[in-house]
């Protein structure tokens, strides 16, 4: 039984107790599979449900299938699996901040089934997120059967992330790069190198299992330094598009959330909207990755209006679908609307200036998609990566660093934070590690207690006092109930030093007139940093800690210093 | 500082006989209880190595405006001072984040069925999975109100058991009861367990501290149990550790309480005390 | 290695719940299993160092500055320096000079230095406290000479002219010795109180044998704990 009961902890094996990589390559492995089989099973399903259902988009009462599809979505979530649905990413960037990565069984499964629903169905959302959502939540209780700490699961986290990327898009880079630049958020050595070998094995079975195809075929561009020059106004196009998207997917779910009625209906309700917008415009509907093939192939329908009414049509899906309780990711919306959005600036371009002689349109589809996501997601880097690697062309790398980096860096002045990332910055969930939030949250008012003042009671008298005071340390004396022991108020030294030498007084006065009743408490589970706050506000350099009516002990700034550069220390020391 | 007993407060005549039982514990420990009013159905606890997500019966919500209100009645009559826990951190809008560094908690038999069940002697696997991952001993209360006048210790040899005696060793101390022990000979003979009990350095505690010793190593466990004295509190160690041990511990833990509906205070096997 | 979370968090010098925090979140090289924790203690030993964090094994910690946490006694120290009389002089230095040379235990250079370190204290301002009883004291203490600390009680063939305060002239001196600030003041302080007492000052004129003397002080301190005055 012993030694049954050694193999579920590998972390005690003496061969990787000083050096944790090995251990933690070895698992990525495990990791990056699971979640690129995950990755792939939603792949699957979602073409398998798109044909089993595209006869019946003839139908007059099509449109109700995306509604379906988005009710049993929600049922599903809500009574089936009872996870009240988070958000996937952002939910997965509050536990990698908060709680070193702990994710719920059900999260590993449940999204990829009612995403499948949903798309499947018609609705206007992407694979991505929840795949991302599984993998991180297989990567976490992975860790969590081994036993691991918070560090090592952390990574784990990020490899079932990075493995799921990579073998949905069959990209591997662009899944280690996204893991990194925005689920982890810190460039690690200890972390990349397990992550990167999820992502390889996540490709590898994608690979073995689907062939090795990119997602969209290689077309080549011939790019002039005149479509360099453009690329800029794309840029700004793209990042307006960006503002304009997420805006209208928080004021939906504003909108969404005052209506109250039961969550499938609501799924529903937006999902009929979605379904009669597809039953015009049937480019809406699904992820719409054809549609992004027959962009950049140059083959997609003609017309600058067409083109400007289907990035607004698609939006407007978007919005409909997520807002109103289906279950995705923005992701490959994002990739649509950008490659719209490069067909409107192209098509636009020709109409100015018919004579100069523009690059393809599909490269402008290209650059459109990177630069609504670098957008949206505020991570150049991921969109980089990713397009380069789905279209498997090297040559548009110029622009795409153009306008990956203009239309982030024009995004971030307008929406500090990214779509993933906004209400967890709103509500302090972000904590990247060695920042100051993630110190002060790690420290808590009971690591930081001082414990060396000395009690005295109110019913003692100055010369008392004096006799306590010679053996005393600190400046400040808690009082003390003689028959309860509640905490009544504090003795500052600073108030007696002017009397404490006139010996005439010394039997006259009791500590119950001169002590100071008004004093600010803390309590042991307060927010350090809100302490921090108070005694700034207040202007004080300790305060007392109170806890069910008994002091326990001071809390003072001179101790936090040092504590604080401990943990600072420790943290980024990794 | 003061140990706290986080207590989830169901607003029914049920759920006031399970506060009250988690009242007398407090009053007779000197432990003072947190009361969550749920607003929601399901919590989350973030344990060290597990997150565990509570789904609360629909009952749990009833009366809303009323809930406060018949809490602060019911601790102001046993004399304690009302103390709520209000969750700061959301995983999601309906989604509380509940904090684990309670000294002790109290569930009912199981916390996510029907009332019906609680009767029946049914551990449901969330309370499992709490007493697996916790730091702090679990209080299943009995499904009416009654007061314990003694203390019985489940002893099995292994070293939760130790702490489980630890623990009831505490309890004992603090409310002046009397303590039993109780051990299913499984092998060896009573001697192998009293040199358990001594190699932990427990050999004066037993001693001075310990009424009765009982050694059972015949009969069905469930008769056994007969011997029990039904207005004890029951402590035991929870043996979970690996997957195998997992099964048998629940099959043990699962006879032992739907045979007697005494208080329990089950151990688990992250809880460590120092005496 | 293994021991006790609690043990290693005082050799770390941290508070118990940090050093559990960071065990469980992996930022220190510890594994935990319950309350006994095991680890390598030369890696421990670098990881500390690589962030500038205390590290002292148990067996370090163990031998602590208990020896010198009891406080000295008057009865001690002047044990210790000794009773002299008849020291030959007519004015402060000369005295000066006679007392540091019978001072027990100090090789004669040292003894120059005694002598010259009083003078520079007697030149700042008097040590004569009065009632013809003086406390002469080197300007810092001795860290490197003396040991412990020690009284050197002297009379003069003859009372001497201290320039004290009440300008009588001094028939006792008390030369203090001390290793410390601290237990300077110690000293000083219970002196110092013993000498209030006038009825103490006039048994100080009878010029007592060594034993008497001891014996007085004895009483005396005694009778100081016990009023917890000092």
């Amino acid at each position: 039984m012993k030694l049954f009961k050694l193999w579920r902890y590998p972390s005690s094996w003496s061969v990787f107790r000083s050096d944790d990589r090995l251990l933690l390559i070895l698992i990525a492995v495990i990791v990056g599979s699971c979640s690129g089989l995950a990755a792939l099973a939603l792949n699957r399903s979602l073409i398998a449900m798109f044909e089993w259902l595209h006869h019946l988009r003839g139908y007059w009462w099509a449109f109700l299938i995306p509604a379906a599809g988005a009710a049993l979505s929600a049922v599903f979530l809500e009574k089936f699996v009872k996870e009240a649905a988070g958000h996937g990413v952002p939910e997965v960037i509050y536990s990698v901040s908060r709680y070193g990565g702990l994710l719920r069984m059900r999260s590993s499964f449940s999204r990829i089934i009612s995403s499948c629903l949903t798309i499947g169905s018609g609705g206007s959302a992407g694979p991505e997120a929840p795949v991302v959502m599984s993998g991180a939540a297989i990567g976490s209780n992975i860790a969590r059967f081994f036993a691991l700490n918070d560090r090592q699961r952390v990574t784990l986290v990020g490899c079932g992330a990075a493995g799921a990327i990579s073998s949905i898009f069959n990209a591997p880079i662009a899944g280690l790069v996204f893991t990194v630049e925005v689920i982890l958020g810190e460039w690690s050595a200890v972390n990349i190198i397990p992550i990167a070998i999820a992502s390889v094995a996540g490709t590898e079975l994608s690979r073995l299992l689907q062939g090795n195809q990119i997602a969209f075929e290689h077309v080549r561009f011939h790019i002039a330094f005149i479509d360099i020059v453009a690329c800029i106004g794309l840029a700004v196009l793209c990042a307006g598009t960006s503002v304009a998207l997420t805006r209208l997917l928080k004021r939906m779910g504003r909108t969404a959330g005052a209506v109250t009625a039961p969550l499938w209906l609501k799924a529903a309700g937006g999902g009929c909207v979605v379904g009669l917008i597809g039953m015009v415009m049937p480019e809406v509907l699904g992820e719409g990755y054809h549609y992004i093939q027959d962009m950049i192939g140059g083959t997609f329908s003609t017309g600058l209006g067409f083109v400007a009414l289907a990035v607004i049509a698609k939006m407007a899906a978007t919005a409909f679908t997520l807002g109103w309780g289906g279950s995705g990711g923005i992701f490959a919306p994002c990739l649509v609307i950008g490659s719209l959005t490069g067909l409107v600036f192209h098509r636009a371009l020709v109409v100015i200036w018919p004579q100069v002689d523009w690059v393809a349109e599909g490269c402008f589809a290209l650059l459109g998609m990177a630069g609504l996501v670098s957008g949206m997601l505020q991570a150049p880097l991921t969109a980089i990566f990713l397009v380069v690697e789905i279209s498997g062309g090297y040559e548009v790398i110029l622009p795409l660093i153009l306008v990956s980096a203009v239309s982030t860096a024009l995004c971030h002045t307008l929406e500090p934070a990214s779509y993933y990332l906004k209400e967890l910055v709103e509500r302090g969930h972000l904590l990247r590690p060695g920042t100051d939030a993630r110190v002060l949250t790690d420290l808590s008012i009971s690591e930081l207690l001082e414990t060396d003042c000395i009690c005295v009671r109110q019913d003692m008298v100055l010369r008392d006092f004096i006799r306590i005071l010679k053996q005393s340390h600190r400046n400040h004396f808690p009082v003390e109930d003689s028959q309860t022991g509640r905490f009544l108020g504090m003795i500052h030294l600073d108030d007696l030093r002017p009397h404490l030498f006139n010996p005439a007084i010394y039997d006259a006065v009791f500590l119950d007139q001169i002590m100071d009743r008004s004093v600010l408490t803390v309590n042991l589970d307060d927010d350090v940093s809100e302490v921090l706050r108070q005694m700034d506000v207040y202007n004080l350099f300790s305060m007392p800690v109170v806890s069910n009516g008994k002091y326990v002990g001071m809390v003072s700034k001179a101790t936090f210093l040092d504590k604080y550069r401990k943990e600072l220390m420790v943290q980024s020391n990794q | 500082m003061n140990k706290q007993l986080f207590h989830i407060f169901r607003n029914t005549p049920l759920g006031r006989e399970t506060f009250l039982q988690s009242l007398y514990f407090c009053s007779m420990t000197g432990v003072v209880p947190v009361v969550y009013i749920p607003e929601h159905t399901k919590f989350l606890m973030y344990f060290e190595n597990d997150v565990v997500q509570i789904d609360l019966d629909e009952s749990y919500l009833t009366g809303p405006e009323t809930a406060e209100r018949h809490a602060v009645e019911l601790l102001e009559a046993s004399g304690i001072k009302p103390l709520f826990l209000r969750p700061k951190h959301f995983t999601a809008s309906t989604l509380p984040d509940i904090k684990t560094d309670f000294d002790f908690m109290c569930c009912p038999r199981s916390i996510s069925d029907l009332s019906s069940k609680i009767g029946l002697g049914y551990i449901g696997p969330r309370v499992r999975r709490i007493v697996q991952s916790a730091r702090f001993p679990v209080l299943l209360t009995s499904p009416v109100y009654k007061t314990w006048n003694s203390i019985t210790i489940f002893f099995g040899g292994a070293q939760n058991a130790v702490n489980a005696f630890k623990l009831g060793l505490r309890i004992s101390r603090k409310s002046g009861l009397p303590i039993d022990l109780f051990t299913r000979i499984e092998s060896g003979n009573a001697e192998t367990y009293r040199k358990a009990l001594e190699k932990a350095g427990l050999k004066k505690e037993l001693a001075e501290n310990v009424r009765d010793w009982h050694f059972f190593d015949e009969g069905r466990f469930e008769d056994n149990l007969y011997e029990v004295p039904h207005d004890a509190l029951v402590v035991l160690g929870a043996y979970g550790h690996g997957l195998i041990r997992d099964f048998v511990f629940g099959n043990k833990m699962e006879r032992i309480q739907s045979t007697i509906s005494n208080n329990m205070l089950i151990a688990g096997p992250k809880y460590t005390v120092n005496l | 290695m293994k021991l006790e979370l609690d043990e290693i968090a005082r050799c770390l010098n941290l508070p118990t719940s940090t050093l559990d925090r960071w065990i469980r979140q992996g930022r220190i090289p510890v594994q935990k299993s319950g309350a006994n924790c095991s680890f390598d203690a030369q890696l421990l030993k670098r990881w500390a160092d690589s962030r500038n964090l205390p590290f002292a094994l148990p067996a370090e910690t163990g031998k602590s500055t208990a020896a010198d946490k009891a406080p000295e006694t008057l009865l001690t120290a002047m044990q210790r320096g000794g009773l002299h009389t008849g020291l030959a002089g007519t004015d402060a230095p000369m005295i000066l000079r006679e007392a540091a040379s019978r001072v027990p235990g100090f090789a004669a250079p040292e003894k120059e230095e005694l002598y010259e370190t009083l003078l520079e204290r007697e030149a700042l301002t008097s040590t004569g406290m009065g009632k013809g009883v003086a406390i002469p004291h080197p300007r810092t203490p001795l860290t490197t000479t003396l040991e412990k600390p020690m009284i050197v009680t002297c009379y003069p063939q003859s009372p001497v002219d201290f320039k004290a305060i009440d300008a009588r002239p001094v028939f006792v001196l008390f030369l203090l010795l001390s290793t410390s600030v601290k237990i300077h003041l110690h000293l000083l302080s219970k002196l110092a109180f013993c000498i209030r007492d006038n009825e103490f000052v006039g048994f100080l004129k009878t010029a007592p044998p060594a034993d008497r003397l001891f014996s007085k002080f004895i009483e005396l301190e005694s009778r100081l704990e016990k009023s917890e005055i000092l």
